[in-house]
């Protein structure tokens, strides 16, 4: 009876050492991204197979981007809050309103617009097949969104 | 009354014993019915114990025993790799969605 007792607790350690092994070593390297980097770029380098350089060269563009976006950003929040004041102020469309959806609208064009250059460029530093296979992916998820088809749904 | 003389006694008892014959005869399947009960007893041993008796039989051999931790380490093994390739993918969709995130302001939780 002690020999079956060892046995069994010999193949259940078996079990637990071969599945924390095998999870630790393919998990390991997604669980810390590289010093100095967000964990965003760099899931983009290990999505997309980034070589090192690469990685550097998109790095710089999406910092030089956000800094750009951060501007845009400020610019829709202040077109946001104008448009809820005369929103609010009113029970229907006046000329000032329509202006205000004009220009968020225009806004919105114009985001969309940097981010297409924007993807365009990154797409462009990669590989050729992963920078179509990035550009297909972001826009999808980006200008493509099916969002209002989801709403239609619901 | 005379005393009983032990020694006689004893002669009698064990002549009598001697000459005693039993003269019935065994009940109709009297053996079957003996291996019936021990079987029976048999049974009515608890499972676990049944199994742990049998496992520590097969288990006394080598290559069983072998077998068997090989086998769970193959287990441990497949069910790691497929929790790796779900939280892989789990990983990946949440990074994914947090770089759109990142770079598209109509995205942000702000606009």
């Amino acid at each position: 009876m002690k020999r079956l007792l060892l046995v069994l607790v010999a193949g259940l350690a078996a079990a637990v050492l071969g599945y924390c092994g095998i999870y630790y070593a393919g998990t390991a390297k997604y669980c810390c991204p590289a010093p100095g980097s967000a964990p965003e770029l760099a899931w983009l380098k290990q999505e997309f197979h980034l070589s090192d350089a690469e990685f550097a060269r998109i790095s710089a563009m999406h910092e030089q981007y956000l800094a750009g976006c951060a501007e845009r950003c400020r610019h829709i929040d202040m077109k946001n809050r104008e448009l809820a004041r005369l929103l609010a102020a009113t029970n229907t469309i006046t000329p000032e309103i329509e202006k205000a959806l004009a220009d968020c609208a225009l806004l919105r064009a114009e985001c969309q617009k940097k981010m297409l250059e924007h993807f365009y460029t990154v797409s462009q530093t990669m590989p050729p097949d992963q920078g179509q296979r990035y550009l297909t992916w972001v826009q999808r998820k980006t200008v493509l969104s099916d969002t209002h088809t989801e709403m239609h749904h619901h | 009354m005379k005393p009983e003389n032990p020694l006689q006694n004893d002669e009698v008892l064990t002549r009598t014993l001697r000459e005693w014959k039993v003269e019935a005869s065994l009940p109709p399947h009297f053996r079957d019915e003996v291996w019936r009960r021990i079987e029976h007893r048999d049974l009515q041993e608890p499972v676990w114990l049944a199994l742990a008796r049998r496992l520590s039989a097969a288990f006394a051999r080598p290559s069983l025993a072998a077998s068997y931790v090989a086998l769970l380490l193959l287990a441990g093994l497949l069910a790691g790799f497929w929790q790796v390739r779900v939280t892989r993918a789990q990983m990946s969709e949440t990074m994914g969605a947090r770089y759109v995130q990142m770079i598209d302001p109509y995205q942000r939780s702000l606009h």
